[in-house]
Parts: C-alpha cells; structure tokens; sequence
C-alpha cells in the first residue's frame, strides 16, 4: 500500500488487481492479470518488472499468482473482520473489551434480483440476532452503553437499502422504496425485539431520495414509536447536505420516537463517483470540488447536530483530526457531555485514531466490514478505498505533513 | 482546416439531460403532458415550400392506448413528392449561397427552439412513440446535439482541405453542398435521428425533403417548424408526410442526389439498390447514407464483474422495449460463469415492470404499433419451442401494444431467434467455450452496428478490439446511449456502409469536393 500511494498510476492497477482476483478461476489466472494491469503503467518499478518477467515463465505463474492473492487477502484482514458474524464476533468482542463499539457491514454482490435481496435481509437478519445474542455475554463498559438519552444496544448492524432492493432507480425512487421497506420492516421488527440497533447507510445521489424518505417513513409507524435504535447517515460533501439536515431534524423533532434517531455525519464515500457522473451528464457537481469547503461545510453540519440534540442522537464518523477535535471542543464549548458525542471510524483507515479516542475516553465505534475475504476486498475497494482521494488524513500524515497544518481551519 | 472547437460559435458540450433523480424536476413532466393532451389531436400538413396542405389520409396512435390519436397527417402524393423536389433545387441555390457560418447560426438557432419546449418534446415522444420519459428527454437533447454539433462540423468544413504548395501555383479543395436530399427517417428516435440527419445535409448547405416515419409525423413536424422558425428557407426543408410510397418515390426521383436513410435492412437494401438505376435527366450518381439494423452482441468473460455486466445486459436489452439498433439481442457467455449470468440476468428480468411509458416507474414501455407486438411474440414462441425460456416479466397490461420481457437460452446456432433483427424485448443468452469461440460468431454475423465485451484482463479487451467488425464496441458497459461528439455511431457490414452520425466526419457524406489549381505564374512572374 506504500507504494500505491505515492504512484496514482499503479494505485489504479492495484486496485484494478484486487477488484478481479474474486473473478479468477486459477492462480495461473490471477498472476496473469496482474501482469495485463502491470503493463498498462507508463514506466514500471523493478520489484514489478521482476514480477512481471517472473510471470512469463510458464511455472511460476502460479507462485506468483498464489503470492499476490495472498497479498490481497493479507490486506483484507486489516479492513474485513471476519468472513461471517460468528466469525466476526472475536474481533468485534476484543475490540469491545479495548472499550470499542462497532457496526457491522455485510459485503456483497451487487442486488440484481429479489431473491438477491431476500438473501442479503436474510443475512442482516441473521447478523442481528448472531450479535445480540453473542454480546450478552461481554462485559458491561458503561459509555459504550448508555449516553443521556438512554441505553445503547452493544449490537449495531449498518444496512444499505440497493442490497435490499433490485429496483432502486434514481428516477422513480418510489419503486425501490416500497420493495425494500418490505425487507427493511422485518429488520426493523427484529432489532426492536431483540434490541440492536440498525443503522441504514447511505450510497450515491441517485438512491438518496430514496433512502431518506424510506427510513423516516417507516420510522413514523406506529409500531417503531418505542423502538428499535435505529440511524442515517448525512454526508458533508453533499453541496445540499444542510437542506437534508433541515428535513432530517424537522422529522426528528416531531417524531416522538422513544429512542431519539442516530445521524451519523460523514464526508461521503462517492466523492469520485458522483463528480464523474455529473461531467459526463453535464449537472452542476453535487459535491464540494474543494476539500476545505467541504470541511468547512462538516463543521458545521456538526455544529448544528450537536445543537439538536436531544431530538437526535449525533455520531461524528471522520478521520480529519480537525472535523473530530471541532466536534469535540464544540460540544465541551456548549456544555455537552462528551458521552452525548459518539465518534466513528473505519476498520482498518482509523486503527489509530479509534485507540486514541477510546484511551482519552471518548465513545468510539468502529465500522467493521464483514464477508469473504477475497471478494469481499473487492467490494470495498469499489465502494470504499477506491474514492479515498489522496487528500486524506492518512496520506498526508504519512507523507510528514505538521500537526498545526493538519489541524489548520478550513 | 479550423477545428470543431475554434469556431465563433464556442466549443461543442453535449445538452445535458434532465436531472429526474431530483424532485423537482420530476414534478414538471406530469404538467407537460397534461398540457400535450388537451391539444390532441395535432395536425400534420403536407409542407413544401410555403404551401401547407393538410388532411387526415393518416393517423398515429399512443402504442400505449390505441384509441388516443395523437396527430392526423397528410399524405403527400407522387405530386406533391415531385413538385417538392422542384421546390427543393429552388431551395438548395439559393440557400447554399448563404454562408456557412450564417446557416450554423440558423442550426443553433433551431437548437434554441427546440430546448425552449423540451419538456413539449419529450411529451409529444411519450405519447406519439410511447418513449419513456428519460429515453424521450434524451432523444431532444440529441437532436440539440446533433444541430450544435454539425453548425460547428460545417464551419470547421468550410475552410477547406490542405494541399500540398509549390510555388507557382496555387491549390485549395473546398466542400460543396451535393443538391437535394431526400431523408427518410424512423420513429424510434423520432426527433434525433430525422434532426441528425436533415441538420447534416442543411449545415453543409443542402437543401432537405424529410420523409418521417408514418408512426411519428408531429414529432418530425416539430423539427421543420424549429428549422423554419430559426430561419431555414421555407424552399430548403419540406415536410412529406406518408408511408413507403413518398420516400420510394423520391429515392427514384432523378433530382434527388443524397438519400440519407435510417431504417430497416430490407428497406436500406431496397433503397441502395434503386438509388443505382440511373434515370432520364439525371445527373448525379446518388449517394445513399444507410443506417440500418443489428442483431448487437455482448460477450462476457470468465472474469466480467457480473454487479455491473447483468444491469448493464438487462437495460442494454429491454430500455424502451429493445426498440433500438443498438439494443442487445445476444450475450455470448464464457461457461465457467454462464450459470451464475443465466440465473443473474433471468432473475433481473423477472423484475421488470412493463406499462405506461408515462409512470416513471416502468421498464419497459409497449412496442410502437399491433404488427410490432405480433413479430415479438412469434419469436418468443419460436424460441420456447426450440430453446428455453428462462424468464418472462409477468403482468402485461391488456390493452396497448405491451410484449412481456423475455430472456431465451438454449437456442440451436440456426434459429432465426439468434439470427433475425426482432426489434423487441427478447434476449437470448448462449454459452461459449470462451472470448475465442464467441468472437468467431461475431466474426461470421452480417450484421455489425454495436457490440458489447464484459472483460478485465486487458489482453482480451485489445484481442476484441482488434477483431470485432462492429461500428461501436462498448467495453464494460451498456452498448446503447452514443452521444454525439463522444460516441459516433453506425454500422458496418449489412448494418451501414460505414458513416458514422455524430462523428467528425459525418458531413463528408454530405459534400462533394473540388479541388482548384490555379497557374499564378504570368510570364515568369509569381502574382
């Protein structure tokens, strides 16, 4: 991975790479599409080009096609916590003993049809009641458990709506919704009974409509007034992020639910994808083309969550040191309790930052991708580690930007 | 020579289409078509120069419910076909002498008509060719496309070809306009491809005798009054509504020197081949422009990533009923993963709603009129009976032209399923041995318009890109949309002879070329 970062070019491959070993039927296979992407480079480093000499001998193709794979799934471990939930449970047990909670992310194909949906709400399902049950058994860590406005349930599940549904279309979001609120309702129900929590993520523009309007529908039932904890995601790199958290708190406000909704305010993980779209359609770009605007435009979203409560329960998922510290002097400005303040990171991007958070006692949750290992690399690489722009924290941190730079104002 | 972008007119950008995932502009189409229907029926007239005749000898329907008439047309006549083309050599003096820069301007213009009543548009394609209204919004923003485009496209053109200098003399080739051309246009993109082809023919300063579908004149009227309104000579662009009659009769008319066309292969055929008969008065070798059908093929890879490849399949097959040349109607499959592809694309069939093409939330609209819908369902019989159906969408509504998605497999090499152009939603899946065996199908298919490859390894994408005779390969996406500019399309093969619409050189079809050597020696003397 240091080597990706310093060469977009070979990044690009990598990535490339990762996303088709899945698809491979055997090492002979994989070593020849690394060395297809390889060639693609405009100039080749010499570890690769003694890679790529090595897989032009016909017998140790298979060496090298057995080494890369178990270079992808060495990386997968750092971000996927297990191939299945009862898998997952070790980690996630440790991670709860070290005094971190997390939410679980089941990767995936793609939802093509409805028994692909049937089969991804059985899975959730499955993770929900798995968690429940495992984590009574944990040991009890008060902040991960209870904040102000009432217990937290130790198990946490982060659902995404295109898995439940086939018919998401960015043009007719009624259809979708109403095909995935039936899978989502069983979630629902589920969590309610056996007290988890369930937390529907967000993806790219074309599907929020959709989703918004699905979870606060459903969480208008009546049925939902006294349960289950349940959550949204809100992203910051959305130019009309502010507008949303106007229909989110004017919902929220008036909702009456037991259980105050959980927004989780993140900068959003489509950032390429949705800049792309919007030059090839020729829109206006949906997202803050600069960084600190969209900094600018987290702090403030952050702000006024953090002023909404108690009719919201508020988690900061952010990497930036910046974003997290502003959250967190913002809130002890106002008077807030540091345990009103939920702070995410990712398994595997925010090791470092989750330790610190949770040794200085803040409540940290740590979203944890679960699937196969290989494939499930695959997924997250399209959908997570692929938009990670080159800005970020990590890559900066890493190349010996100051301190007082990475926490500069935006 | 100038370049496209260099131009007074600004660079060339593609119109954008409607943002319908956004609210807001969802909620103006329902007005637009409300407003479309207290005005049906429309009047079609019979257009030549500043005559206007109108009558009712033809009617088009909403395929969707055929008791809504949508436009009364008349019919021209073989003299009025004729006495058009007279109209048409008055036209073409006169306006091929007007400047290329000033006829762009009159193209933009006609672009600026058009994008001031899109929503009108788009409206008129959902009821008159039951477009659904994401497809309908694209086909006007292509028609704006193309008027854009090809302003820009003849201004570049006009300045010339390079030649070689010596000194002592001087050589130019310039570009001069052909004379009068007869375009004969389909209904499955009733705005964009009439508007492609009759703004190529008037950008380079031709004079135009439209001959639209007989299922979609308003639409075609549409584009006559955006060319007129924005200063086209009433003499330079008529209007000949009717069936097969009018255009075989122009395509013989000994004054008709361009017949572009866009349509079905025996009709392209039919066209190519009475074009050649030279007839009494004649002084032209007539040029045919043919865009005809396909039967489109997507090859899939043991390696594709089924997440994007089976939507991509399924939209590419049964957007707008398959209603499309460049619809897919084979997948060739490597077997490692045809099971998992089989079961993927059934499955996302399956999910497809047909109905309305005005509810947003359909798939697949009906087929345009009750013969459409009779050839689909003869193929899907055919192929029941010879292979396996693996998947019908159910739920048809009972009036209106509406065919049931159908996804085949297991269909014997020569079945006329896996060789005729159906012209509906009807997939058929096959099993291959691999990317080899599925290239030397394509390889031996008389039809090459689109094509479509599933693959990663990059060895096998430039192994298909070397070897696929198609117009338009797509690699690792949907093999129908081509925007002008980017994606310049037509056929090869028994597909089209090769040009390419929205491309650079287009126009070249359009023009002839002159070229001038002048002696600027005078007794020793360079002048």
């Amino acid at each position: 991975m240091e080597l990706a970062s310093r060469d977009r070019e070979l990044r690009a491959a990598l990535f490339r790479f990762v996303d088709v070993v899945p698809a491979c039927r055997s090492l002979e296979d994989v070593a020849r599409h690394l060395r297809g992407f390889l060639e693609e480079l405009p100039e080749t480093p010499p570890p690769i080009a003694a890679a790529m000499r090595i897989a032009d001998v016909r017998a140790a193709r298979s060496a090298l096609g057995a080494a890369a794979a178990a270079g992808v799934k060495h990386m997968a471990h750092r971000f996927i916590v297990g191939e299945s939930p009862e898998a997952a449970v070790r980690v996630l047990r440790s991670l709860w003993e070290h005094g971190v909670a997390s939410s679980v992310d089941l990767l995936g194909e793609a939802t093509v049809t409805e028994e692909e949906a049937d089969d991804y709400a059985r899975r959730c399902a499955h993770a929900l009641e798995q968690l429940a049950e495992r984590a009574r058994s944990w040991p009890p860590r008060p902040r991960l458990e209870r904040d102000s406005a009432g217990p937290l349930p130790r198990a946490n599940v982060s659902v995404k709506v295109s898995a439940l549904t086939p018919l998401l279309r960015p043009d007719a979001p009624e259809r979708g919704r109403r095909d995935a609120a039936k899978r989502l309702v069983g979630l629902l129900r589920l969590a309610k009974q056996i007290g988890a929590h369930v937390h529907v993520d967000m993806e790219s523009l074309d599907s929020r409509e959709a989703v918004l309007e699905l979870v606060l529908e459903l969480l208008s039932e009546p049925e939902f007034a006294d349960g289950p904890s349940a959550g949204i995601v809100l992203q910051a790199y959305l130019r009309d992020s502010p507008e949303q958290l106007d229909t989110v708190l004017g919902w929220a406000r008036s909702s009456g639910r037991s259980s105050p909704l959980t927004v989780r305010l993140v900068k959003g993980a489509y950032w390429d994808h949705e800049l792309v779209q919007a030059r090839q359609e020729g829109w206006p770009a949906p997202v803050f083309e600069v960084k600190a605007d969209c900094d600018r435009n987290f702090e403030t979203l952050t702000c006024r969550l953090l002023d909404a409560r108690p009719a919201v329960r508020v988690a900061i998922a952010s990497h930036n040191l910046r974003s997290v510290a502003n959250a967190i002097a913002y809130n002890r400005l106002t008077g807030g309790e540091d345990g009103d303040l939920e702070l995410q990171v990712l398994r595997g991007l925010g090791d470092d930052l989750q330790d610190a958070l949770a040794a200085e006692g803040f409540r940290v949750r740590t979203y944890c991708p679960v699937g196969d290992l290989v494939a499930g690399m695959a997924y997250l690489v399209r959908r997570l580690l692929e938009n990670t722009s080159n800005e970020s924290f990590l890559h900066e941190q890493a190349s010996g930007t100051s301190l007082a730079q990475l926490l500069a104002a935006p | 020579m100038t370049r496209l972008d260099e131009t007074v007119l600004g660079p060339f950008a593609n119109e954008p289409v409607l943002e319908l995932r956004r609210s807001p502009v969802r909620a103006g189409l329902d007005e637009a078509l409300t407003a479309l229907d207290s005005r049906l029926p429309l009047n079609v007239p019979v257009l030549v120069g500043e005559s206007e005749r109108h009558g009712e000898e033809l009617a088009s329907f909403d395929p969707g419910s055929p008791d809504r008439v949508v436009a009364q047309a008349a019919v021209a006549s073989a003299s009025e076909a004729s006495e058009a083309v007279a109209v048409a050599e008055r036209g073409f003096r006169e306006w091929r002498e007007v400047p290329a820069l000033e006829r762009a301007r009159v193209l933009v213009g006609a672009a600026a008509w058009l994008r001031e009543r899109r929503l009108e548009l788009a409206a008129l394609e959902v009821r008159e060719c039951a477009k659904p209204w994401i497809e309908a919004d694209a086909d006007v923003c292509e028609a704006i496309d193309f008027l854009e485009y090809y302003a820009r496209a003849a201004v570049a053109l006009d300045s010339g070809a390079e030649l070689v200098q010596v000194p002592g003399e001087r050589n130019d080739m310039r570009y001069a306009p052909r004379g009068v051309t007869a375009v004969i246009s389909p209904w499955n993109f009733p705005l964009a491809i009439p508007c492609g082809m009759t703004s190529a023919a008037l950008a380079t300063g031709n004079s135009v005798l439209l001959k639209p579908a007989e299922q979609s004149p308003a639409c075609a009227l549409m584009l006559v009054r955006a060319l007129r309104a924005a200063g086209v000579p009433p003499t330079a662009i008529s209007l000949l509504p009717g069936e097969g009659e009018v255009g075989a009769a122009l395509v013989k008319h000994p004054g008709v020197q361009t017949i572009a066309f866009t349509g079905s292969q025996p009709v392209g055929l039919e066209i190519v081949r009475a074009a050649a008969e030279v007839s009494p008065g004649q002084l032209h070798i007539k040029r045919v422009i043919a865009e005809l059908g396909g039967k489109n093929c997507v090859i899939v890879d043991a390696d594709a990533d089924l997440d994007e490849a089976v939507p991509a399949i399924v939209s590419s097959a049964f957007a707008y009923a398959g209603q499309k040349c460049s619809a897919a109607a084979r997948v060739l499959v490597h077997e490692a993963i045809a099971d998992r592809l089989i079961e993927r694309v059934a499955g996302a069939a399956r999910t497809l709603v047909v109905g309305q093409a005005e509810q947003l939330s359909i798939d697949v609209p009906p087929v345009i009129e009750p013969s459409a819908q009779e050839r689909v369902e003869r193929y899907a019989a055919l192929a029941a009976r010879e292979g396996r159906i693996v998947a019908r969408a159910g739920g048809v509504p009972e009036s209106g032209c509406f065919v049931s998605p159908t996804v085949a497999t297991d269909l014997p090499p020569d079945s006329k399923v896996l060789n005729e152009e159906i012209f509906g939603p009807l997939l058929a899946l096959e099993r291959v041995a691999g990317v080899e065996a599925a290239l030397e199908i394509v390889e031996g298919l008389p039809f090459a318009l689109t094509g479509g490859l599933f693959a990663r390894d990059p060895a096998t994408v430039r192994e298909v890109r070397r070897r696929t005779p198609v117009g338009n390969l797509y690699v690792n996406r949907g093999i129908t949309g081509a925007k002008v500019g980017r994606q310049p399309f037509g056929g090869n093969r028994l597909s089209g002879n090769g040009t390419k619409a929205g491309g650079p050189d287009y126009l070249h079809s359009f023009v002839e070329p002159r070229a001038v050597s002048e002696n600027t020696m005078r007794h020793g003397l360079v002048v």
